[in-house]
């Protein structure tokens, strides 16, 4: 097991080595000259200010020096200064984390609760009418674009219940109820397309472990239905769920881009897209490397568990 | 069980919503767009304005609704007899957020921060005529300037006053303010909000009525009408009229409205074909069809306009002075004939990224390929746009300008040969006399003759073709009295409103 | 009855498909009006007789800016896919068919490819590039040349082994005659699903992308766009909004169907999975 798992780890190491590489070359192949764009955002520029920039920026060197510095300051968590708020970038990224965090994590956990109740009905009623009925709807469920079921539900909102709809972000530490209040509709919204893939999921392994042998034997022991199926068939039903987890993960990001410009929520799509809006390339490029570094640890761990739960993979 | 969860939260919502709007005098204000940065003399974006500009930092003068100069930290000045020394009178006990009081040497050391080399602002073209900046006393500056000035006074009102401290200090402004305005900067959560407190110690006793200002950054035009309707924000400034429309007669909502100084415009690069030719300049002019750009992107909400805004009541000419705002394609198609360009005139056109600019610019596309032309139209973000601009690598380009309560503000650097903002290239021998002449001036007919002349040449071959002028709305709760919204989109009158 | 149902399924979702499609492609000969005609006095108009879906906010025609739309849509998303499907295709082929070191340094590049989250990459390449619709169309086919490398290898490798390959090696037939002739079509099924699903999520990118802005721009039509204008001036015409989503749900939708039943049809081991 632990030569399954230093191989993986090696991968690992050999996947974050080429992701830094093409996120630092972005910055290279930008048409013309990447600081003179940057500064396009402000009104006036001065030589010294160029200079300093090209300076901050380490245009200057040697593109292998460059890169080595700044791997070797990004691995010390030192991604510079943000080009307009003088604020560290690390902060900046630190800051708009926890939101787009927690929506993930709501809108994850929201549709994979609910996907196991929901896959084991489609599997019990598998082949009617009702069966292809729920399978076009995870379908529909899984194509429908997050960003308009969003605005579609804020318009709803505002005709029937206009008193409810809380907008914005608070932190959870300062105020949960209005904090769960607000993030309801941004992850349900999320959450719709977790929910039609996972239970897709569920219902195939449900299927594939109730026509295995042991659970013909549990059957046939006498235990009750209900337990055959959710003590043995849904166990089965972990291991490609585990896996899926992962894929959903950079899924999530992708939608959460999206949704928190729609619901007004501080988090790492409003930074990238304000952002690019200004040509901060520095931002863009941290933001970019650690939401992807996040995402390549997140199905690292997802591998890890699997090789824990599946004995198969240990030998 | 998820039903009862649900409704458990939106009770609890229901009740989280009472108490805040019991408690709190805090008015919460729905914003677009973020601010960039809060230094007060690097700033010039409408998001950053909006927060900083007579809320947090005040000038030596203010300029009202009515767009009249008024005093402000300057309680009285004068000015000599050849024009060129201000002596400003400065209001007493006046403090900066920080504690420190605000003297001469504030003022000085505000002026000297703004003009330096190493701050690079972009306002310091406003203050090119002062020459030097003297601290008299504590409480009297003196400004030496090159050459009279008729738009100084106006100039200073954005021209921040900033403690003496920061006047080497480039940095520390951006993300902490300190001025000396009716509300203190408390905290700046980037894409999240920016809160301000009420400046306990403010000059101007019983000012301000409310206890802070929170800007909630909120993109979505939806969304944030959603939060005006259900009473989550109290105010949503400096709106278009699409969103005006959409908020109008809804429960709890009311509008304010007031003529805009900022005005659409096309910007034509004169130091190449086809726009090098007047002639082709004053085709576009015939080719556009304001009152329709009206209608289509204002909603109705706006006026055609001349290179001044029509809320500059005392230089504005009518629009019926420009015989080239008659709407006349064939006319258009006539003087490229007469122009020798090959038609159709296939030109591209950059257009800043916002909505209105985007509708503006499809439907000026529309109407010039009506009239000879073939327009294309290349949209980019906000940083490349204003590089293009600058660097005047465009043949065209569709935006929309602040406009100024001057003329000498807006025209002297525009038109000017070699002006900060002449990124169109334009330089007219008869224009640069004019602009010269007019900005020493100090008898406002004279100065009002210069400036129709230059209205008049400007508006069929300047270099920019003006659009139009918007109402510009600001959409409020009901229970907030004493605000108003103001042309050049300063949100200094929510010192004395109340919620 | 059962595999009646199925075939039902691919019928449908067949079917779904080939209208859309049929409706990009002859969108100037059905639909009623010149897409970029605008006509003020109309504008924000719902339903009509005259616009069976109303008008946007410059009067112009819904249903005519929808099924350009679908041309922009398909143009971008077939395009990207299909250079995709060649270029990670080939990846992944040569890959298997070569093994040793060609093998492990085209995976490892494929794997660093696909450790990016798709929306990310692609905000990052038209950071780059500047926002257009074919920098989305680049972006979406960066993104997903690894998922075809990682396809095609796992079971090209296993053909490789094959007795048939074997033989054909041993009357000297080239390599690139081996690849195309006699492994390509025996994975055409599984290349058939995955562009059909990667399609379909294709056109969510594409659409999420002109949304933000940073795909297609005006005025060429785009349903990303349109919901993005239209979401503007929602309380006074939600219309164009609207059926701008139902637009983008029915194409992809339509897609993922067809490769769901696909698969079901030419693989049924797979029943069901996503």
């Amino acid at each position: 097991m632990s030569r399954v798992l230093l191989a993986r780890l090696i991968d690992l190491v050999i996947v974050l080595f080429g992701v830094s590489i093409i996120v630092f070359l972005m910055i290279r192949l930008i048409p013309g000259d990447a600081v003179a764009i940057m500064l396009g955002a402000n009104t006036e520029i001065t030589p010294e200010r160029m200079a300093e920039l090209n300076r901050r920026v380490g245009l200057d060197r040697p593109v292998i020096e460059q890169y080595l510095l700044w791997a070797g300051a990004a691995l010390r968590g030192d991604f510079g200064t943000s080009l307009w708020t003088g604020r560290p970038v690390a902060t900046e990224i630190l800051i708009h984390l926890w939101p787009t965090l927690e929506l993930t994590a709501l809108a994850l956990t929201m549709g994979a609760v609910l996907a196991v109740p929901v896959g084991c009905l489609m599997a019990q009623t598998r082949g009617g009418v009702a069966d292809v009925a729920m399978r076009i709807g995870a379908i529909a469920g899984l194509t429908i674009p997050s960003f308009w079921l969003g605005i579609v539900m804020i318009l709803l909102l505002s005709a029937w219940a206009p008193s409810f709809a809380s907008l914005g972000y608070v932190p959870f530490s300062e105020d949960p109820l209005g904090n769960l209040q607000r993030m309801l509709l941004p992850s349900v919204a999320l959450a719709l397309p977790i929910l039609a893939n996972l239970s897709r999921l569920v219902r195939s392994a449900m299927l594939d472990a109730l026509g295995q042998d042991y659970i013909r034997t549990a059957r046939a022991k006498g235990l009750p239905e209900r337990r055959v199926v959710y003590k043995h068939a849904l166990r089965n039903a972990l291991i490609p769920f585990l896996t899926s987890v992962g894929i959903m993960t950079g899924y999530l990001l992708g939608g959460a881009i999206v949704v928190e410009q729609v619901f007004a929520i501080p988090g790492l799509g409003r930074l990238i897209l304000g952002a690019i809006a200004e040509r901060n390339y520095p931002l863009i490029q941290a933001t970019i490397l650690v939401v992807t570094a996040g995402f390549v640890l997140v199905n690292f761990l997802v591998d890890f568990l699997y090789i824990l739960v599946d004995p198969r993979v240990r030998a | 069980m998820f039903r009862s969860m649900l409704r458990g939260v939106v009770g609890a919502g229901f009740m989280a919503a009472a108490l805040t709007t019991a408690s709190a005098q805090v008015l919460e204000i729905g914003a677009d767009n973020g601010p960039t940065g809060l230094d007060p003399h690097l700033i010039t974006a409408f998001p950053s304005f909006m927060v900083v500009n007579g809320n947090i930092y005040e000038g030596l003068t203010a300029i009202d609704k009515d767009l009249k100069i008024i005093p402000s930290l300057a309680e009285s000045w004068t000015v000599s007899e050849d024009g060129k020394t201000y002596t400003f009178k400065l209001r007493s006990g006046v403090k900066f957020h920080d504690g420190s009081p605000m003297e001469a040497a504030d003022v000085v050391a505000s002026v000297k921060r703004l003009l330096s080399k190493d701050m690079a602002s972009p306002l310091a073209s406003r203050l090119s005529a002062v020459e030097s900046a003297n601290a008299v006393d504590a409480q009297t500056v003196e400004l030496k300037l090159k050459e009279p000035s008729a738009a100084l006074l106006s100039s200073l009102s954005v021209i921040a006053i900033v403690p003496r401290a920061m006047e080497t200090n480039k940095d520390a402004l951006q993300k902490t303010p300190v001025g000396t305005g009716p509300f203190k900067f408390q905290e700046w959560q980037p894409n999240g909000y920016i809160l301000l407190a009420k400046n306990e110690a403010y000059w101007d006793k019983g000012l301000p009525k409310l206890s802070g200002l929170k800007f909630n950054i909120v993109p979505e035009s939806a969304t944030r009408q959603v939060g005006l309707t259900n009473g989550q924000y109290a105010l949503l400034p400096n709106i278009d009229a699409a969103t005006a429309l959409q908020l109008k007669g809804r429960p709890n909502v009311k509008l304010a409205e007031t003529m805009d100084l900022a005005y659409t415009l096309i910007g034509m690069n004169v130091s190449k074909p086809p726009f090098d030719n007047p002639k082709v300049r004053e085709a576009v002019n015939y080719a556009i069809n304001r009152q329709e750009i009206v209608e289509a992107a204002l909603f109705g909400a706006g006026v055609p306009g001349g290179p001044l805004s029509p809320a500059l009541k005392s230089w504005a000419l009518d629009v019926k002075e420009f015989g080239c705002y008659a709407h006349d394609p064939a006319r258009a198609q006539a003087l490229l004939k007469e122009a020798g360009v090959a038609m159709p005139v296939a030109v591209s056109m950059k257009v800043l990224p916002r909505q209105d600019i985007k509708d503006v610019a499809q439907v000026v596309q529309e109407q010039l390929n009506k009239a000879g032309f073939k327009v294309e139209l290349i949209n980019q973000e906000q940083g490349q746009f204003i590089q293009d601009w600058r660097n005047s690598n465009f043949d065209m380009f569709a935006s929309i300008n602040a406009g100024q309560p001057d003329p000498d503000e807006y025209f002297y650097r525009t038109f000017r040969t070699g002006g900060s903002t002449n990124v169109f290239k334009y330089s007219d021998a008869e224009i640069d006399s004019l602009l010269d002449k007019a900005r020493t001036l100090s008898d406002q007919g004279e100065r009002k003759r210069a400036y129709d002349q230059v209205q008049k040449k400007l508006a069929c071959t300047g270099p920019v073709a003006h659009l139009t002028y918007g109402t510009l709305f600001s959409a409020m709760n009901d229970k907030l009295k004493g605000y108003d919204v103001v042309p050049n989109r300063s949100l200094m009158m929510l010192r004395s409103a109340s919620y | 009855m059962k595999s009646l149902a199925k075939n039902k399924l691919l019928t449908f979702a067949v079917l779904l498909v080939a209208i859309q499609l049929i409706l990009a492609i002859g969108a100037p000969l059905i639909a009623p009006y010149d897409p970029m005609t605008q006509s003020v006095a109309r504008r924000l108009r719902g339903p009509s007789d005259l616009n069976w879906l109303g008008t946007d906010q410059l009067g112009r025609d819904v249903l005519t800016r929808i099924l350009y739309g679908y041309r922009t849509s398909l143009i971008a998303c077939v395009l990207a896919v299909g250079v995709a499907l060649l270029a990670g295709g080939a990846l992944g082929l040569f890959a298997a068919y070569y093994r040793g070191w060609l093998d492990r340094i085209i995976m490892r590049i494929m794997d660093v490819l696909f450790a990016f989250p798709v929306m990310l990459l692609a905000i990052g390449i038209i950071a780059v590039l500047g926002p257009h619709t074919y920098s989305a169309a680049v972006a979406i086919a960066v993104v997903y040349t690894p998922i075809f490398a990682r396809l095609l290898r796992g079971p090209a490798l296993v053909l490789c082994e094959s007795e048939f390959v074997a033989g054909a090696r041993a009357i000297g037939s080239s390599d690139a005659r081996i690849i195309f002739l006699h492994i390509l079509p025996n994975l055409a099924s599984v290349i058939l699903v995955q562009t059909s699903l990667l399609l379909s999520a294709a056109i969510l990118v594409e659409a999420s992308l002109s949304f933000l802005g940073l795909g297609t721009q005006p005025p060429t039509p785009s349903l990303g766009l349109m919901l993005s204008e239209g979401r503007n001036f929602l309380m006074l015409s939600p219309w164009s909004a609207i059926f701008a989503g139902f637009a983008i749900l029915f194409l992809s939708f339509g897609f993922n169907l067809l490769g769901d039943a696909l698969r079901d049809t030419l693989d049924p081991r797979l029943r069901g999975q996503p």
